[in-house]
């Protein structure tokens, strides 16, 4: 018993030593999906956080105007819904008095809390891909992941070029996310010749798609679209429509789930699926982060972290450069300052003000892989414009 | 693809999702009529049963059957225990019993993400590949589902009507009083009939784990599925149970199917709603007296 008191206060001060006695807390919040089928991506951004914290903490916290701060990280769990996305970031800001949050996720749970985020002054980043995430109104609203309706469109017009796909079906979450991602994909499958036969919406508690599925197949599709679905309702498609006998390609536009697929439909079901893949998985910086993040969280890597890293790393820096951690005024201005800022996915800028009248998204290259033997091979890389 | 085929298949679906469902609400509706108790943690007892078939599967790596027979078994004794401790001393009161087993839900629900975390697990199929019988293609995964449920519920049904302890439940459930006269030990019966009915929750949620996916939050839609079939077969009734359970898997197959996810979930509320007010007994059930 005796030996065991002396560990713990031996550990309990070895803690206390690792900061200086003047550290002070800075939190940093995060507002993801930590329990269902979303779970993939909340986790992606808690880690995010949790190891862009930990890169500050273990040099004795983040340094700013002279003084060191421990970075805490404090996740509320929005089940990807926007009632409760609201109650838990508001619980965030006058509870917690947080100023930078990770998050939110989804496009509703987005909606629902930037009036409170602007009016608050909180600094958001966002995973929301509907164009109403970003606007001259939401002044604090970041995306660091690069959305549907900049990618999309040269990667459709590839993906159908390639294939020679004509009749596209798709299955949609019932939700604001959904429905946006749903016309926007329908837009740009038109565009480029191709076009939207069937299209269905379901509850996102769903996991039995067969009824759906096979409505959508019998209209005779060429390929299937699964743009707007949580990674393990896109796992689930895949192994479902398979299931049905459909053996054409299967195209996923939408955010990074190449992982969750694989896991859950299995390799022989994924082949002649073709995915958005975010990062470069040969980059020695991404092979690293991948590394760093599969050995805390003992899941694959979603690709969408080291966006939300690269964003909190920007946060830091800002934070720095405007000797400030409560001012987000300053801390978004110096921010939107940082140019070919040197992060984990390469050097990045802010873009945006075009399409949504805010730079407050982030630019990076990106690129189409299609799934062999259980694994994603770059097949093109593109720009906003193009890919090839 | 030719109508025959949407018809065939939207059948198989239906037979599926109504297979599970019967296990569910059979089990659902013996603890109702024997003990007068909802247990609105039946869906996580489904959902400890998908665990158990995903954990002993996969990292066991013994046959499926027995995968089965364990899920039961660990289950069901689980069940008696917590009839037992739990359940048992609110019997006279059934506000309470209700509240107990909500609390019992909740328990296990977040003692599951505490155990397991929240992140769904994928199961490996049982069988791969597809039965093929003309234009029609019957994967073999499904088809396995509906010929274990059967099973599973011909082993209840005889259980229930041939063995000398079905016939005191069966007892206990049509008048207990009586049931007490004629000797039947009315305290044994009620943790029995608890891990039994768990059990059956437990065979459900192994068997469709390997369908669908296994999370801590798998059971919610079973749990609400069963209370939309006892209302329709009628609360406390098994064949109500299973009528109500294949019932409500083919509407639900066959209005997604011809009208999409939306509308069917529409329709499934509408007939639960219509049968409350035209036939408030349900089905099958007996109105109370």
């Amino acid at each position: 018993m005796r030996g065991f008191l002396k560990v713990a206060l031996l550990s309990t001060a070895c803690a206390a030593l690792s900061f200086p006695a003047a550290a002070q807390t800075l939190k940093l919040g995060v507002l993801a999906t930590l329990s269902g089928a979303g779970t993939a991506w909340g986790i992606a951004m808690q880690g995010a956080a949790e190891l862009a914290a930990e890169d500050v903490n273990s040099k004795g916290g983040l340094e700013v105007g002279g003084k060191k701060y421990k970075v805490e990280v404090v996740a509320y769990d929005d089940h990807y819904k926007a009632a409760d996305a609201l109650t838990a970031f508001n619980r965030m800001v006058f509870d917690d008095n947080i100023k930078f949050v990770v998050g939110p996720l989804g496009s509703a749970p987005a909606l629902a809390l930037l009036p409170v985020s602007t009016e608050n002054k909180v600094i958001t980043m966002t995973m929301a891909f509907t164009p109403k995430a970003l606007s001259a109104d939401y002044k604090y609203s970041f995306r660091p992941v690069i959305p549907s309706d900049v990618f999309s469109d040269p990667q459709i017009k590839w993906v159908v070029q390639k294939l020679g796909a004509k009749r596209i079906g798709g299955l949609f979450p019932n939700d604001e996310s959904g429905q946006q991602v749903g016309a926007a994909n329908e837009a740009a499958y038109q565009a480029v010749g191709a076009k939207f036969v069937a299209k269905e919406f379901f509850e996102r508690e769903r996991v039995d798609f067969v009824p759906l599925l096979t409505r959508v197949l019998a209209q005779n599709i060429d390929a299937f679209e699964l743009n707007g679905n949580a990674p393990q309702t896109a796992g689930l498609l895949v192994k479902q429509l398979r299931e049905l006998g459909f053996k054409g390609p299967i195209i996923r536009t939408g955010g990074d789930a190449t992982a969750d697929i694989l896991k859950v439909a299995g390799k022989e079901a994924t082949e002649n699926v073709y995915v958005h893949q975010p990062i470069n998985t040969d980059a020695p910086a991404i092979q690293e982060y991948t590394r760093r993040f599969e050995a805390k969280y003992k899941m694959p890597l979603n690709a969408f972290s080291p966006f939300f890293y690269a964003n909190v790393q920007m946060v830091f820096a800002a934070m720095q450069k405007a000797g400030t951690v409560t001012d987000s005024d300053k801390v978004r201005e110096a921010m939107l300052g940082l140019k070919d800022f040197e992060t984990v996915l390469g050097k990045v800028n802010w873009i945006g003000e075009a399409q949504w009248k805010s730079n407050q998204q982030l630019d990076a290259p990106f690129y189409v892989a299609l799934l062999k033997g259980g694994a994603a091979q770059v097949v093109a890389k593109c720009t906003p414009k193009l890919c090839e | 693809m030719d109508y025959s085929i949407l018809l065939a298949q939207a059948v198989l679906n239906g037979l599926v999702i109504g297979a599970m469902y019967m296990l569910m609400a059979v089990g659902f509706t013996l603890v109702f009529g024997i003990m007068r108790v909802v247990n609105f943690a039946h869906g996580e007892f489904y959902m400890l049963g998908a665990f158990t078939g995903f954990f002993t599967y996969v990292y066991w790596e013994i046959p499926f059957v027995v995968c089965l027979i364990i899920a039961a078994s660990t289950v069901g004794i689980l069940g008696m225990l917590v009839e037992r401790t739990l359940i048992q001393p609110f019997r006279a009161d059934e506000m309470s019993g209700m509240i107990a087993t909500l609390a019992i839900s909740v328990i296990i629900q977040n003692g599951a993400v505490l155990l397991w975390g929240p992140v769904p697990r994928a199961m490996p199929d049982i069988v791969t590949g597809t039965l093929a019988i003309g234009p029609f293609n019957f994967p073999w995964s499904r088809l396995v589902v509906i010929a274990a449920a059967a099973l599973i519920f011909a082993c209840f049904w005889l259980f229930m009507q041939r063995t000398r302890l079905g016939r005191a439940m069966r007892a206990v459930a049509q008048d207990t009083e009586t049931a007490l006269i004629q000797g039947i030990r009315v305290n044994y019966i009620y943790p029995l009939a608890f891990g039994m009915s768990v059990a059956l929750a437990a065979l459900a949620g192994a068997l469709m784990g390997p369908v669908f996916s296994v999370s801590p939050f798998v059971g919610a839609t079973p749990m609400l599925k069963a209370f939309v079939v006892v209302i329709l077969g009628g609360l406390g009734s098994v064949p109500g149970a299973v009528v109500g359970g294949l019932m409500l898997g083919m509407i639900e197959s066959f209005t997604a199917t011809a009208f999409g996810s939306l509308v069917s979930d529409i329709l499934q509320l509408l007939l639960v709603i219509l049968i409350l007010l035209v036939r408030p007994a349900g089905l099958l059930g007996q109105r109370e007296a």
